[in-house]
């Protein structure tokens, strides 16, 4: 015993070296890299008993049950896959997650292994070459998605090329309580004659919010007129041209708003308080589904009702990305596969449920299921998709969204 | 083992914590805000996040704002925990009772304690509604703005009733390792109750109240939540503007985000410092 010890006394550096490589050396992956080239059912196979860490926006609690409850139940059922949701409460934050284990060399036991995520933050991983690509077209619920639709195959402008599985669409529209505003102004042109008359009873969320940002943008194809010169990637000298005229009209709407628009409202969340709290007369969001799940909560009054507005409303469509690091992508794209399955869309389709818009394309269904869709009821609350897609505008190039996000900032806030 | 090893091998673990953690993290921020960010191919130092910060007019007002919440929040909170110390100091009857309600707040995190002055002090909350109920306003905008304001009223409310038990236990703490002897000593010479506390009592608690107020500074300076939920838009507090640009899904936004930090580090370590000097002109032993 005596002379182990000695001899380890002796040793002791070599000892403190083998003592932390072994801790330190990766462990090795447990999945092949090569995930992309193995068939569907060895994924299935490959998947079971694993673990998948879905980040997520937690700010609603009708979402966060469906989730948790009943895609894990199904998940743990199914494929014996724990679900495992974590709410955030920006995207971006689980974009830093993973942006900060690139940084630190973690490139195969990541802490992400989904992210419900679009737009400028889909934009932040596929320029840091974040995401994990080219699976989508093995999932079989890929022959439901419509890639043909340009909203669909392209993320707010950018091609999604494989890199994310679309799980709703959504479509802004306005909310307001008919028993207390009879008359609510349907168009931009209405809402800024509007909020003169009755001063106080409206504001939005500063840029920083994504549906404050996105009304921000309604403002903005009003003053240029329609979207069409804004499409495409950013131009400068329209920008420049059009820029003013928005702020101009934002300006002028200020001293009428909610506190004089000395603030805004730092998030969704609280426009929500305000309208519940009968401090401001409208309400907006990119989800109309969530009107009809706050009136059946008390939140709101019975009385709400929505509308899109005449000039139309922007649409997108929202997805699930795997990051590149994630160490169970098996588990993450069965994950993905059961979302765009109909059994999954037609149950977050149910207005008690949440009433989201299915993103997978309805046509493509057999018949007994596009009845089954088209027989879901709908709360009065929330205004009708389809009249809602009539009118649909396209989303902005991200560099747009970051040009007109920044200069409200400086132009109408400060 | 000789006794050096020892000591080293004793204070190895939290050595290894502050140096690894805390300044890893440190001098990894300040990497960052020089510009360094290989990922995104940004490989040379450079100080424009700096001095894109420091020429915003928007940094100073934050500064400004945070600065005024801090010395406000620490001011009367001082104020208000020495007038509960000289109180408490005294036997009364039910005094185990106010004890216990002055520190009853301590455990309460501060985020629950703003979503507390939400309830109560918003045009829509609880005292609103009280002054609806009895005709005193007609709609919620009539009553006075007190979150979401530029006056930051909410946010020092907040503060306040956070950090006067805390200040006054620290004080009450101190109080107790001197005797009423001075004092007693000072008024049987004549000294009225005011020159008692001014030129006995106040020197002796000085030191502790100092550390304290130093520290309740530093952390109001440097906390998020509070101005996060319970302040306005623009100006925000120097710490929601660090965060906001932090999360901007723009990468190249992450270099002035570390700067805003350093800078935050910065003025505290700046405050610590300001404390120790001051300490050493006012203690007496």
């Amino acid at each position: 015993m005596m002379r182990l010890l000695k001899l380890a006394r002796k040793h002791t550096a070599e000892i403190a070296v083998a003592g932390l490589l072994s801790v330190t050396l990766p462990i090795a992956p447990a999945q092949a890299e090569d995930i992309s080239a193995k068939s569907w059912d060895d994924i299935v196979v490959e998947a079971r008993g694993g673990t998948v860490n879905w980040f997520m926006w937690g700010g609603a609690d009708n979402i966060n049950q469906y989730v948790s409850s009943w895609i894990g139940d199904e998940l743990a059922v199914r494929y014996d896959i724990t679900l495992n949701r974590v709410g955030i409460n920006d995207t971006a934050e689980a974009v830093n997650i993973v942006l900060g284990e690139k940084q630190a060399g973690v490139d195969t036991g990541g802490a992400v292994d989904m992210i419900w995520i679009n737009g400028g933050n889909f934009r932040t991983m596929k320029q840091g070459g974040l995401v994990f690509c080219g699976y989508v077209d093995k999932l079989p619920n890929n022959v439901l998605i419509n890639w043909k639709d340009q909203s669909i195959a392209n993320d707010f402008g950018l091609a999604v090329d494989g890199c994310e599985v679309p799980w709703n669409r959504a479509q802004f529209a306005f909310a307001y309580d008919e028993s207390r505003t009879p008359n609510p102004p349907k168009s931009i042109a209405a809402l800024i004659d509007w909020v003169k008359t009755n001063p106080g009873e409206f504001t939005y969320p500063a840029a920083t919010d994504f549906n404050g940002s996105v009304f921000i943008r309604h403002v903005f194809y009003h003053a240029a007129g329609g979207p069409d010169q804004l499409l495409g990637d950013f131009d400068k000298t329209v920008f420049n041209a059009v820029a003013p005229k928005a702020w101009k009209i934002l300006n002028d709407m200020k001293p009428h708003l909610w506190r004089e628009g000395s603030t805004y409202p730092t998030s969704i969340t609280n426009l929500q308080q305000l309208f519940s709290n009968q401090e401001v007369a409208l309400y907006f969001n990119y989800d109309p589904a969530i009107f009809g799940i706050n009136v059946e909560k008390g939140v709101f009054p019975t009385s709400t009702r929505s509308y899109g507005l005449e000039d139309g409303t922007i649409g997108n469509t929202n997805y699930v990305a795997i990051p590149y690091n994630s160490p169970n992508k098996a588990a993450a794209m069965v994950t993905a596969n059961l979302l765009a399955s109909f059994k999954a869309q037609y149950e977050k389709a149910k207005p008690d449920v949440w009433g989201a818009a299915p993103a997978i394309d309805v046509a493509k269904l057999p018949a007994g299921q596009q009845g089954q869709f088209e027989a879901l009821p709908r709360n009065i609350s929330v205004v009708s998709p389809q009249e809602l897609a009539k009118k649909a505008l396209p989303e902005l190039h991200p560099d747009w969204i970051k040009a007109i996000e920044k200069g409200w900032q400086e132009n109408v806030a400060e | 083992m000789p006794d050096r090893w020892r000591i080293a091998l004793l204070l190895a673990p939290a050595v290894l914590v502050i140096a690894g953690l805390f300044m890893g993290g440190l001098v990894l921020g300040f990497a960052r805000s020089l510009n360094y960010m290989p990922l995104i191919g940004l490989n040379d130092v450079n100080l424009e996040a700096y001095v894109a910060i420091l020429s915003s007019s928007g940094f100073y007002r934050s500064l400004l704002l945070s600065t005024y919440i801090s010395f406000i929040s620490t001011a009367i909170s001082c104020v208000l925990a020495v007038g509960a110390a000289l109180i408490l100091r005294r036997t009364f009857i039910g005094k185990p009772i106010v004890n216990f309600l002055f520190q009853v707040n301590l455990t309460v995190p501060h985020l629950v304690g703003a979503i507390g002055i939400l309830y109560l002090f918003s045009q829509s909350g609880f005292f609103a509604r009280l002054a609806y109920e009895f005709d005193l306003i007609a709609r919620p905008a009539d009553f006075p703005a007190m979150v979401f304001d530029p006056l930051a009223i909410g946010i020092i409310l907040q503060y306040v009733w956070k950090e006067v038990p805390f200040i006054g236990i620290i004080l009450l703490a101190n109080m107790q390792t001197f005797s009423k002897d001075y004092e007693a000593a000072a008024r049987s010479l004549g000294a009225g109750r005011w020159q008692s506390f001014r030129f006995v009592l106040l020197p002796l608690i000085l030191p502790g109240l100092l550390s304290a107020s130093m520290i309740v500074f530093a952390f109001t300076f440097g906390a998020y939540e509070i101005p996060a939920l319970l302040g306005q838009n623009f100006p925000s507090a120097l710490p929601v503007l660090a965060y906001d640009k932090f999360t901007d899904v723009d990468l190249a936004a992450r270099p002035e985000a570390m700067a805003l930090a350093m800078i935050i580090t910065a003025a505290s370590a700046l405050m610590v410092y300001g404390y120790v000097r001051l300490a050493r002109r006012h203690v007496r032993s």
